[in-house]
């Protein structure tokens, strides 16, 4: 389910079923000329990453709207940040919070947020709309999905 | 004389002008009554959005496989290509049977086997919601209502798919 009015809807009449939370942390910055193509794709690529996990496990999982960060910030205070979404997000019985970053900065500092982060090493550049590209989030997702139904 | 030239009398001609407005009206009012009625018949015969999904009818097994592709849809503000799933299969009177992979229970993705401890059934890993090969739903299990059914048409020996439709509750 997603942040989305219908979604909602269904949600405040099952939410015993959906105890799952997915928030997407992606970096944004115009600092770095050289990077700023890699960021941008990929945030696209996460976005389509955790759609796509949404989309297969609709029925117990609830992705939250992007959390933005500058890239260039201290992530210790984003932390802090995070904690009050996860703070909010426990007024309603959810009980598994999964953080998925491409940004491998948070791999440090997981023992700061409260729930799983996911550090998803790896691509960089590429065409979206390739079969190769189509093939490698399929495979991402389907893992990943797994991953996350061993937790519940 | 005057008799024989009248061909039409008074009466006559007030009767054929009444019956034939009266007609007018009957069927101004009948017509789109009969139109509703035949609808669903002339939409059917209309199933032009019917979509070849790429798949032989020779490769179709008894065994459920996963049959993926893409339909063109325009929601609202944009157009998008969007991703469709069914499990395609023979049953046991050898005829093809196409089920949507969304759970009746909150919508999460249907698998063929997909869990261990139940072979030969559908499973959803949200919630072990579980379907038997027919597509009903297992009792005592979260669903309650058994999986879509896509409608289906051998064209040239390819599989044709169209819209899901559900079966109801079960």
């Amino acid at each position: 389910m997603k942040w989305k009015k219908e979604d909602l809807n269904q949600y405040v009449q099952a939410k015993e079923y959906i105890d799952t939370v997915i928030i997407p942390l992606i970096p944004f910055q115009f600092t770095d000329e050289q990077n700023i193509e890699k960021n941008a794709f990929q945030s696209e690529v996460l976005s389509i990453l955790t759609n796509e996990i949404e989309k297969e496990l609709t029925g117990r999982v609830m992705l939250i709207p992007n959390y933005y960060y500058i890239k260039s910030s201290d992530l210790d205070d984003e932390s802090t940040i995070l904690r009050g979404w996860t703070e909010e997000i426990k007024k309603q019985p959810f009980k598994h919070v999964f953080f998925l970053t491409f940004d491998s900065g948070w791999k440090k500092r997981e023992g700061k947020l409260d729930g799983t982060l996911l550090w998803l090493p790896g691509v960089k550049s590429g065409d979206l709309h390739s079969a190769e590209m189509h093939t490698v989030i399929k495979d991402q997702v389907e893992q990943i999905g797994e991953l996350i139904r061993s937790y519940w | 004389m005057s008799e024989k030239k009248q061909q039409v009398t008074r009466r006559q001609f007030l009767n054929y002008t009444l019956t034939g407005v009266g007609g007018f009206m009957a069927a101004g009012m009948l017509i789109p009554m009969l139109r509703m009625a035949v609808d669903p018949v002339l939409q059917e015969s209309g199933a032009g959005d019917m979509v070849n999904v790429g798949l032989s009818v020779d490769d179709i097994t008894d065994e459920p496989q996963r049959v993926d592709w893409n339909v063109e849809q325009v929601d609202g503000w944009h157009e998008s290509e969007v991703n469709q799933t069914a499990w395609v299969f023979t049953d046991e009177n050898g005829d093809i049977q196409a089920f949507s992979p969304i759970c009746t229970h909150l919508g999460c993705f249907v698998s063929w086997e997909g869990s261990d401890d139940h072979p030969n059934e559908f499973f959803c890993p949200c919630h072990d919601g579980r379907y038997y090969k027919d597509g009903t739903n297992v009792p005592g299990t979260p669903p309650l209502a058994p999986l879509d059914v896509y409608e289906h048409e051998v064209r040239d020996g390819m599989l044709f798919l169209g819209q899901a439709k559900s079966r109801g509750e079960a």
